[in-house]
């Protein structure tokens, strides 16, 4: 038996599937004659993107540098490497009351992974990216030096690299800022909105919120267009929870973890069954408003309660088709996008809008604009490619953008806004595919 | 604990697993030819379990200082320390490749299981667990040096457990199948038939817990090692394995 690394990779969407070498290393040493001895390298961490980010001629799985480094608990710093995961980190964090300043909606994303995406969670309106609480990361460059990065040291390099897709080298560790927390509970309201303007508006009054998110029905047609629930969250003090809660606030029971045992067959996702879910979701909150206290693993990371979600979308994949429209024209952009959806009948089983604060300007890779954000997903199909060209067109007009991390298949105008990532060294299958696109 | 081999992921993912099911170690040996690397997993093992953890170098394949080991004492030993080396087909007839395939899964190695076994003995407790391979359990054609190595090992486990019986100690045998770990990256195995490195320590755990005897990673794989130790020589001689 002789070693052969070329595999079958394919990030989370399980769309596009290509074969590939992929290598996987845990001494720096050894890393460094990987990266001497191949062309075109693109890290990946645990796979987590959607379309071909993190897929490339060659590819680096940090899954081995799996490993912590510090945790100065008096403080709230941690430092590992870069591919432990958010689940980690909060395995350890959680316990002694603290918890990441900021989260996608999934915990199973590696920390080299949410530096090069710079990651956005419920909290941008309050408190930015996850590049805000970056100290400093490490990075094996192109001629297998390592460097410190930090907005003091190799600058340029930091802020190329925060939302930089991997294309400036391989994060090997970070060390990045917690935040206090008096309990492992968030303290949650939720409110049904029956229109657009009503969903607007709950956000504009929910701005003191730190965590506001909004599920939305993307089926409805004419008057109930804008149909959705705006979930808004704080983290909840120990004197406020309820007595059971209150004995041990930052230990979470154990849970079930079910799991999708096999991709599902074709037939299972469709308009149909994507309208009853939606249905059965807005109808099991019969109240207008609700208050709750719910543990956070239910609150951010709701989907990663069921292993291998994925598998729903059966083996042709899904593409998630996450775009941010500026401020000023959000609500025009986003009526004029749940119109097209719902006229082509190509349903997204979830769909989450959110509302952006300021971006920060130094974070200039970083996908993030002030405005509106709405997440979807599709089922990959023949008509998929129609309707994202017609998605892409209407954020185009509004002057907005995609999120790389989640992208394969929209128009390069949308998504080729990376600068100072030119390197022949470091190359992904994404942003070939864009550059060639571009002329 | 005492752990031989410190780099072996699957040594590592069973010193987590018995950190997290609350198992105490007033301090962790991690015995390793790559400093580096076990450096990294001692601070990792600090920051997230607070363990204390000493890190000191073993290479089987130089002169062995023992009155560097005489501080080191503890309940449990984990043995990981293995070495496939060039297959039969491309190493057969290289006598370096041979000598450091029976070096390093046995020849050097039981001397340094023999000195842990002593203090053992003496403390009349504790556990010796060893990690050999289904490829001890018959001579294939494909790797029989390495197989033959880690049968030799096997019978040593099984011995030491026979000795050791009455004095307290019990030694576990682990047979691995196929694990997906540094030592087989870039094989085509079967997913069906390959353990990770954390599935592998919690078979491992439990297997520890329940002071079996003899446990192979993946139940499937005492079936397979069932049938192909039955087949009759004369069937087994031609076969491809």
């Amino acid at each position: 038996m002789k070693p052969n690394f070329t595999q079958k990779v394919t990030n989370w969407g399980n769309f596009p599937v290509v074969e590939k070498e992929m290598r996987s290393e845990d001494s720096f040493k050894k890393i460094k004659e990987f990266v001497l001895n191949h062309n075109e390298i693109i890290a990946r961490g645990n796979g987590r993107c959607y379309g071909d980010a993190s897929l490339g001629e060659t590819i680096f799985s940090t899954k081995k540098l799996n490993k912590f480094i510090s945790f100065d608990r008096l403080n709230g710093i941690i430092e590992c490497e870069s591919g432990v995961l958010l689940s980690d980190v909060l395995e350890i964090a959680v316990p002694q009351g603290y918890f990441l300043y900021v989260t996608p909606g999934t915990k199973f994303v590696s920390v080299g992974g949410a530096i090069a995406s710079d990651v956005h969670g419920k909290n941008h309106h309050a408190e930015g990216c996850f590049s805000e609480y970056v100290i400093e990361f490490k990075l094996m460059v192109e001629n297998g030096e390592i460097i410190t990065c930090s907005r003091e040291e190799h600058s340029e390099k930091f802020w190329a690299t925060i939302g930089g897709m991997g294309l400036t080298g391989i994060i090997l560790t970070a060390k990045f800022k917690l935040k206090n927390i008096e309990s492992a509970y968030i303290r949650q309201e939720s409110i049904k909105a029956d229109t657009l303007d009503e969903i607007f508006s709950l956000f504009e009054e929910s701005e003191k919120w730190t965590y506001t998110v909004a599920w939305i029905d993307c089926l409805q047609k004419g008057k109930n267009i804008g149909r959705s629930i705006l979930m808004r969250g704080e983290h909840a003090f120990q004197h406020e929870l309820p007595q059971d809660l209150a004995k041990t606030p930052l230990r979470l029971k154990k849970k079930l973890q079910p799991t999708v045992p096999f991709y599902f067959p074709g037939f299972v996702l469709n308009a149909l069954t994507v309208k009853i879910f939606n249905w059965l979701y807005y109808k099991k909150q019969s109240k207008k408003e609700v208050k709750s206290f719910i543990d956070y693993e239910t609150f951010f990371y709701p989907l990663d309660a069921i292993n291998d979600w994925n598998k729903i979308y059966g083996k042709s994949g899904f593409i998630q088709y996450q775009m941010v429209i500026p401020k000023e024209a959000g609500k025009e952009g986003m009526k004029r996008i749940l119109e097209t959806i719902a006229k082509s009948g190509n349903g997204s089983f979830l769909a989450v809008l959110k509302l952006f604060g300021k971006n920060n300007l130094q974070a200039y890779n970083s996908f993030p604009l002030e405005g509106y954000t709405l997440a979807l997903d599709f089922k990959v199909n023949s008509k998929l490619k129609k309707l994202v060209d017609q998605l892409d067109a209407i954020v185009q007009e509004f002057g907005g953008r995609i999120y790389l991390t989640k992208d394969s298949m929209s128009r390069s105008s949308l998504t080729n806004y990376l600068k100072n990532i030119r390197n022949s060294k470091f190359v992904s299958l994404q942003h070939k595919r864009i550059i060639n696109n571009n002329s | 604990m005492i752990v031989l081999g410190s780099t072996s992921e699957v040594a590592q993912a069973f010193v987590e697993k018995a950190l997290q099911e609350g198992e105490k170690f007033e301090k962790i040996y991690l015995f390793t030819s790559n400093k580096e690397t076990t450096e990294r997993f001692a601070r990792h093992l600090d920051v997230k379990f607070l363990q204390q953890a000493e890190v000191i170098e073993l290479d089987l394949t130089k002169e062995i200082d023992y009155n560097r080991f005489d501080h080191i004492n503890s309940n449990v030993l984990f043995c990981a320390i293995g070495y496939l080396g060039e297959g039969t087909e491309e190493g057969l007839y290289d006598n370096k490749n041979t000598e450091r395939i029976i070096g390093i899964n046995y020849a050097k190695l039981v001397p340094v299981m023999n000195y842990f076994a002593h203090k053992f003995e003496s403390r009349r407790s504790g556990t010796i667990i060893g990690l050999s391979s289904v490829a001890g359990d018959r001579g294939r054609q494909s790797n029989f040096i390495y197989g033959s190595a880690k049968a030799a090992f096997t019978a040593y486990l099984s011995g030491l457990r026979n000795y050791l019986f009455d004095k307290k100690v019990h030694v576990l045998t682990i047979k691995p199948g196929f694990m997906a770990t540094k030592m087989t990256e870039g094989l085509p195995l079967n997913p069906k038939l390959t353990a990770t490195p954390k599935q592998a320590a919690a078979c491992i755990y439990k297997a520890f817990k329940k002071q079996n005897n003899v446990a192979y990673v993946l139940p499937v794989w005492s079936i397979i090692m069932m049938i192909i130790r039955n087949i009759p020589e004369f069937i087994f001689k031609k076969l491809k394995l």
